[in-house]
């Protein structure tokens, strides 16, 4: 399959840039990259997935963890107390159109996080959310090498 | 029947008690723009790059029917409100989340637009399909289709901001950001 005729606007995609970066600055880079790896597989994002998976490996993230992702909620100690609160949120936020986030979610992420990593850590799941809507509508194949320049 | 002259945030007693009060207005979770000003910014800067060279009918369209498929309230006060104000009629806003038993009231254009809209918010169930998108794309040019595209994938940003630290409904003024 080939991507769709269409171009994130230039603009765009600088813009979105600015948010993911600007998200990710109060972040831990492995923590981040989980939440990039969950949100693009409820996405259906293939492009997201390759990407965030090979930053997630850049940053030490272990395969072993990596394949656990998509069931860490029975994953047992795999992952911390602290990554589970976010992997919930992650997932609270991306499947919005079901519901809305829950308070008991919402009040586990906020006992791991204090308030500013709190909206950074929002802020990255929605910037992951929007690269997927991008990358999904624009049908790009993983790896496309333009994304990355 | 009585006449309920109420507004949110005017709500007291009711009439004369035969009115049950309204249920009490929540607090937000998090004033996420203060906690993270340059996200904030970021996000604004955003909306302009996305939301230029879009039809502004089109676009308050999107916005609301996004905001109707996130359940995201404050988003649903500013964008109703911000339609009424630029001359958008109360029926084409009530009908938007019936929009498929109500085309008549809309163009071709704009149907193709809303039906794109649902494909990308409700992005968990599926992948954006391909008679939807050559709809868009028969309605859109390629410069359109990637500036409506962004402002749909903006909307549901500014949705997910909204719900997750639930910002509160029912204080918006249109103009009152500009």
């Amino acid at each position: 399959m080939t991507a769709r005729a269409w171009q994130v606007p230039q603009e765009v995609y600088r813009a979105l840039a600015g948010v993911s970066a600007a998200a990710k600055k109060a972040l831990d880079p492995t923590l981040t990259e989980l939440v990039m790896v969950r949100a693009s597989q409820l996405n259906h994002c293939a492009f997201c997935l390759d990407m965030h998976l090979d930053l997630a490996r850049d940053h030490g993230e272990t395969e072993g963890r990596l394949d656990l992702v998509a069931a860490w909620h029975d994953a047992g100690d795999r992952f911390s107390e602290r990554e589970r609160a976010a992997l919930a949120l992650t997932e609270g936020i991306t499947v919005l159109t079901d519901g809305f986030v829950p308070d008991e979610l919402y009040e586990q992420a906020a006992k791991h996080f204090d308030e500013t990593q709190l909206a950074h850590l929002i802020a990255a799941i929605t910037a992951i959310n929007s690269w997927n809507r991008l990358m999904v509508a624009r049908r790009t194949a993983p790896g496309e090498t333009e994304w990355h320049s | 029947m009585t006449t309920n002259g109420n507004t949110v945030g005017e709500n007291d007693e009711g009439q004369d008690g035969k009115e049950a009060p309204y249920a009490a207005e929540q607090a937000p979770r998090l004033h996420w723009a203060k906690a993270a000003p340059e996200v904030y910014k970021a996000m604004v800067k955003l909306e302009a790059a996305a939301g230029r060279g879009v039809d502004p009918v089109i676009h308050e369209l999107v916005k609301i029917r996004a905001s109707q498929l996130n359940h995201c309230a404050f988003c649903l006060d500013m964008h109703t409100k911000d339609a009424l104000a630029a001359g958008e009629s109360v029926e084409r806003i009530v009908q938007l989340s019936a929009w498929e038993e109500s085309q008549h009231f809309y163009t071709a254009k704009e149907l193709a637009a809303i039906e794109l809209t649902e494909a990308i918010t409700v992005l968990t169930d599926g992948f954006v399909p391909d008679e939807v998108y050559a709809k868009a794309a028969a309605q859109f040019d390629a410069t359109e289709l990637g500036h409506l595209i962004a402002a749909i994938t903006v909307i549901n940003a500014w949705n997910r901001f909204g719900v997750t630290t639930r910002m509160t409904p029912g204080h918006y003024t249109p103009g009152m950001y500009k």
